[in-house]
């Protein structure tokens, strides 16, 4: 290939420079010795040969000036030359070219780091095979909008919805690992239980092994387990012969047939709760509890408490698939219904929806927003920086117009003018990737929990790529204005001038003036999403939660059936660790919940409420929560009527229930609700609980979101009716001195009831509660720090502007000292410079805001994206900053002597 | 003929002729510049120095390349040589020479019989 021979040639040329000039003197000495010659031989003296071969060569230092533009190096020469002016130029002024180069180091720097973060989070594919095709199935009812499916229903879509190739099933759980690999101890760690199918559903093999057979997966199937890498790795060393060897799980021997790949996740493994590191077949039992096996359904559908993933044909681009597949879903529950399968009342829907939106739905709002922000910074930046390059051209004018006068074109101008940006972009540019590395840092440690995938975010290649494309967008953007204002050189004009001129200003001060407009702008944009973050959040901080978080620890433990036998033992080790615990120092009060609030969502029973009759089609939810005597206390709820549960409401006891505000509402409402009798569905027919009290309403699902009808029962009482025992739950305690101090006691405690049960979740619940608004905080901490650089960066502008306009104007402001304008006068002389510019930055940036605040949407809570009182204390402390920035240069104009300037003059 | 089309069809036909040379046998420049005048028996006249940007940017595309040798009075010289790009390009040029040429022929041939 031809351009591939001359690249090489080039690249040969640049390195033999030295010896390919020798050559080419030798060369054509050569040529002119023998023409000499052979004209001698001629005849003629040597004298007049010489003269004649030299004559019929042509200029000698013509050509070689030919030869060296052939040999194509001339381009790369020319740019080592501008880049080796521009470097001395930068390099005389160290103050200078140090402002320039990290103000662009600030915008590139942020701009980079949250692009690693944005490409991890939203651009680097799901670890599936065809990922756009694989999408997770859910079932939404009245109060419920993302819920689980039941086993009918999956049966139903796997054989009614052409648009899924299959659907699998999975729930969520937890496994503890004891003994086995080494001397670690007993490990409880997040587990999925999956269909058969799962795994082959989302395109993904095991590493080592296999995945689940059908056989493994039914009811009393032999016991197996695949194991994530992560946990391998950690637990068993990696060991290579795991597969077909016994692990001890839930204090059972079962069999690992696998060992996922690194990276592996489940669908919903990317949301705050942390991934599932190993997995067992879901086996599930469904068909021998009522479910009717096939197609066929039930009367009301049946209990709902899976997860479902479905892959998508591939008959027509996935985004059409997916959305016929909903169409398709609408068409088949809305049969169903017909059919009587689901009240009306109950609006029961299905949807699937793509598993990268499921993931990076929730934070692509966020995480645009505060990119978006950083995009901004960086346009501040280079606005800056090309502020400071044009008052550099400026001072240079007579300079470029000597080399307009020696004949230097305007393209060659403009080369040297942008090798100047290109340095500083470059400097910018190498400091910004280390700047990045910090930022990067920096947003992980921000980041909520939810955020997905932050924790792999790095500066790969990628990244790398867009900080160059940032830097080479930074040289061009604060190069431009500086080349147009040298192209406007006249050196006519220019030289004549002379020192002085009186007129440095007015006209050209304009570009500077425009740029300062924008950036301060800018800046308003910044601080007005900022200010709406931190009123957001602090609204969601005042929501009242129903409970008082400070003070409180907990953490979860599990007692597996294996060593729990049943109901009985269970109530005994709580009881047995809340006696132990309470009596640690510094504990006030101690109690078990089955769900901590703001922690995990809370599904709904079905109920009868005597002397509650539903309306037709709707039946009698309550969000139902498990706890012990003491929960109440430990978490802080408040009573509004009757009394909490206590040790007294335990098993044989007559059955209590504590039911929340908006229960008695709603199902006990104009009745004294103390007394009201409830039933849970499932249990007993004769089980009637009464209600003992009514507590506050607790914020259970988020801060944000309505509350639902929900009640309490005791952990003894729930395994009488309906009958389930709570295997997990979370422990809480109270105490009047740092929560975290009392960890390690809490954990000795445990571990001296029972060493084979493992802790987890550690937390506090000020740290449950600040997870749970994570996403707004991390948009609020990203905004205010970016909204302080900007204010930053427009106050540095300014200040420029102004120190730049009293510097041309001192002959002026001296005259005017003169006659006898008072040093106040001149100040405010030299602050309106700035003021003009502030004002219009001030008035344009609200517009601005007023527009693109609304992209914030979701994000605030309780405060309008036009909050005219937000926007007043912008635009006030805005206005304050551009002022303060206009007064400290201006000072100047009035210490103006004016005997010394009219001197000078 | 615009001077710089009037160079443009020179440089051509130089290097084609250039090539054409080289094409019998390695030689150095000067040697070049003889066997050149030699051919066109002094019709095709061009300054002698004028060749040496043409054998760079020869080299640059990879038509020829250059090796320095013994002259056969024991002078250090820069030999050229063709590449087999070089021999593609000759045989291209020629073919490309030969048919305008030939247009160039048949215009003038129908001038004078239509005159």
């Amino acid at each position: 290939m031809a351009w591939h021979h001359e690249l090489r040639a080039i690249g040969r040329a640049l390195v033999r420079r030295r010896d390919d000039e020798r050559e080419m003197d030798e060369e054509m000495r050569f040529h002119l010795d023998m023409e000499t010659r052979a004209l001698e031989r001629a005849g003629l003296p040597p004298e007049a040969a010489r003269r004649r071969a030299l004559r019929a060569f042509g200029g000698v230092e013509r050509y070689k000036e030919e030869v060296r533009d052939e040999r194509g190096t001339r381009p790369l020469d020319d740019l080592a030359h501008d880049v080796r002016v521009a470097w001395r130029a930068l390099r005389r002024r160290p103050a200078f070219t140090a402002v320039a180069a990290l103000t662009l180091a600030l915008g590139i720097g942020a701009t980079t780091a949250l692009f690693g973060v944005v490409k991890s989070v939203l651009l680097t594919p799901l670890p599936y095979a065809d990922p756009a095709r694989v999408a997770v199935v859910w079932s939404a009812w009245k109060g419920y909008e993302q819920t689980w499916l039941s086993y009918d229903e999956w049966e139903g879509y796997r054989a009614r919805i052409p648009a899924f190739r299959d659907v699998g099933l999975w729930a969520d759980g937890a496994l503890t690992f004891t003994g086995g690999g080494g001397d670690v101890g007993s490990e409880r760690v997040r587990a999925g239980f999956v269909g058969a199918n799962v795994f082959p559903i989302l395109g993904v093999t095991p590493a080592l092994g296999r995945g689940f057979t059908a056989e493994e997966d039914r009811p009393d199937g032999p016991a197996v387990v695949v194991l994530g890498h992560a946990l391998w790795q950690r637990r068993f060393g990696g060991d290579p012969a795991i597969v077909g060897r016994p692990v001890q799980v839930d204090g059972e021997a079962v069999t690992v047939v696998g060992v996922m790949p690194a990276g592996f996740r489940l669908p919903l493994d990317y949301g705050g709760d942390g991934p599932t590191e190993a997995w067992r077949p879901l086996a599930t039992d469904a068909a021998q509890q009522g479910a009717v096996p096939g197609p066929a359904f039930p009367k009301n559908g049946m209990s709902h408490g899976f997860y479902g993933v479905a892959r998508l044909v591939d008959d027509a681009p996935a985004a059409a698939v997916a959305e016929r597949a909903n169409r398709q879903l609408r068409d088949f529950v809305a049969g169903l219904e017909r059919d009587g399968v689901y009240p009306p009342g109950m609006e029961f829907r299905a949807y699937a929806v793509p598993v990268e939106a499921q993931v990076t739905g929730r934070v692509r709002p966020a995480l645009l927003v505060v990119f978006a922000a950083v995009g901004l910074v960086l346009l501040i930046a280079c606005a800056n920086v090309a502020g400071l390059l044009l008052v550099r051209g400026e001072l240079r004018r007579r300079e470029l117009a000597v080399r307009v006068a020696l004949g230097v074109g305007p393209a060659r101008l403009a080369r040297l003018l942008l090798a100047e940006s290109v340095l500083l972009a470059a400097i910018g540019g190498a400091l910004g990737v280390t700047l990045a590395v910090l930022g990067v840092r920096l947003v992980r440690h921000l980041a909520p929990a939810g955020l997905p995938r932050v924790a792999e975010a790095t500066l790969d290649g990628g990244v790398l790529l867009f900080a160059l494309a940032a830097a080479g967008a930074a040289a061009l953007l604060t190069g431009l204005l500086p080349t147009l204002q040298a192209w406007r050189v006249a050196p006519s004009v220019e030289l004549r001038e002379g020192g002085r001129s009186a007129s440095v200003g007015a006209a050209r001060l304009r570009w500077r003036q425009a740029l300062v407009v924008g950036e301060v702008a800018l800046a308003v944009v910044l601080v007005t999403g900022a200010g709406l973050m931190v009123r957001s959040v602090r609204n969601l901080l005042a929501v009242d939660a129903g409970f008082r978080p400070d003070g409180v620890l907990t953490m979860q433990l599990s007692t597996p059936s294996t060593w729990y036998a049943d109901s009985t033992r269970v109530a005994a080790f709580w009881d047995e660790l809340q006696r132990r615990v309470a009596a640690l120092p510094g504990v006030d009060a101690v109690g078990a919940v089955r769900l901590l609030p703001l922690s995990t969502e809370m599904g709904d029973w079905g109920l009868q409420v005597d002397g509650y009759t539903p309306p037709p089609q709707q039946g009698t939810p309550g969000d139902w929560q498990v706890v012990t005597p003491g929960y109440f206390e430990a978490m802080g709820l408040r009573r509004r009527a009757g009394r909490f549960l206590e040790p007294r409401d335990a098993l044989g006891a007559p059955l209590a229930m504590v039911v929340n505000q908006r229960f008695a509402e709603t199902y006990l409402a104009g009745r004294p609700p103390l007394g009201a009798r409830v039933r849970v569905n499932g249990g007993p027919p004769d089980a009637w609980a009464t209600v003992v009290g009514v507590v506050d309403d607790v914020r259970h699902n988020a801060l944000t979101r309505e509350v639902k009808p929900q009640f309490y029962a005791t952990l003894r009482q729930f395994a009488v009716s309906p009958g389930n025992t709570m295997r997990t739950m979370s422990l809480v305690v109270r105490t009047r001195g740092a929560p975290t101090a009392l960890v390690a006691p809490v954990r000795a405690a445990v571990r001296a009831l029972d060493p084979r049960l493992p802790v987890s979740e550690v937390r506090t619940m000020r740290e449950v509660v600040d997870a749970s608004i994570a996403g707004p905080r991390f948009a609020m901490a990203l905004l205010a720090l970016f909204g302080a650089v900007a204010l930053a960066l427009s106050a540095i502008g300014l200040f420029g502007i102004v120190a730049q306009v009293v510097t041309a104007r001192t002959y002026e402001f001296g005259v005017r000292a003169a006659l006898g304008a008072s040093p106040r006068e001149l100040v405010l002389l030299g602050v309106r410079a700035g003021a003009a510019q502030a004002a219009a930055g001030l008035a344009l940036g609200t517009a601005l805001a007023l527009v693109l605040a609304r992209g914030l949407g979701s994000l605030l809570h309780g405060v309008a994206p036009s909050d005219p009182v937000t926007l007043a204390v912008v635009v006030a402390v805005t206005g304050a900053v551009a002022l303060a920035a206009s007064a400290w240069p201006a000072r100047r104009a009035g210490r103006v002597d004016p005997a010394t300037v009219l001197h000078d003059a | 003929m615009s001077p710089a089309a009037r160079s443009d069809l020179l440089q051509g036909t130089l290097d084609m002729l250039v090539l054409k040379t080289l094409s019998l046998e390695p030689m150095h420049g000067w040697g070049i510049s003889v066997r050149l005048r030699q051919i066109s028996g002094e019709v095709f006249e061009v300054q002698q120095g004028s060749l040496y940007p043409a054998l760079q940017r020869m080299l640059r595309r990879g038509w020829v390349r250059s090796t320095w040798r013994a002259t056969e009075h024991n002078r250090r010289a820069r030999y050229y040589e063709l590449t087999a790009e070089g021999r593609r390009q000759l045989a291209e040029q020629v073919a490309e020479w030969e048919r305008s040429a030939r247009a160039v022929d048949r215009v003038l041939r129908f001038a004078f019989q239509g005159g």
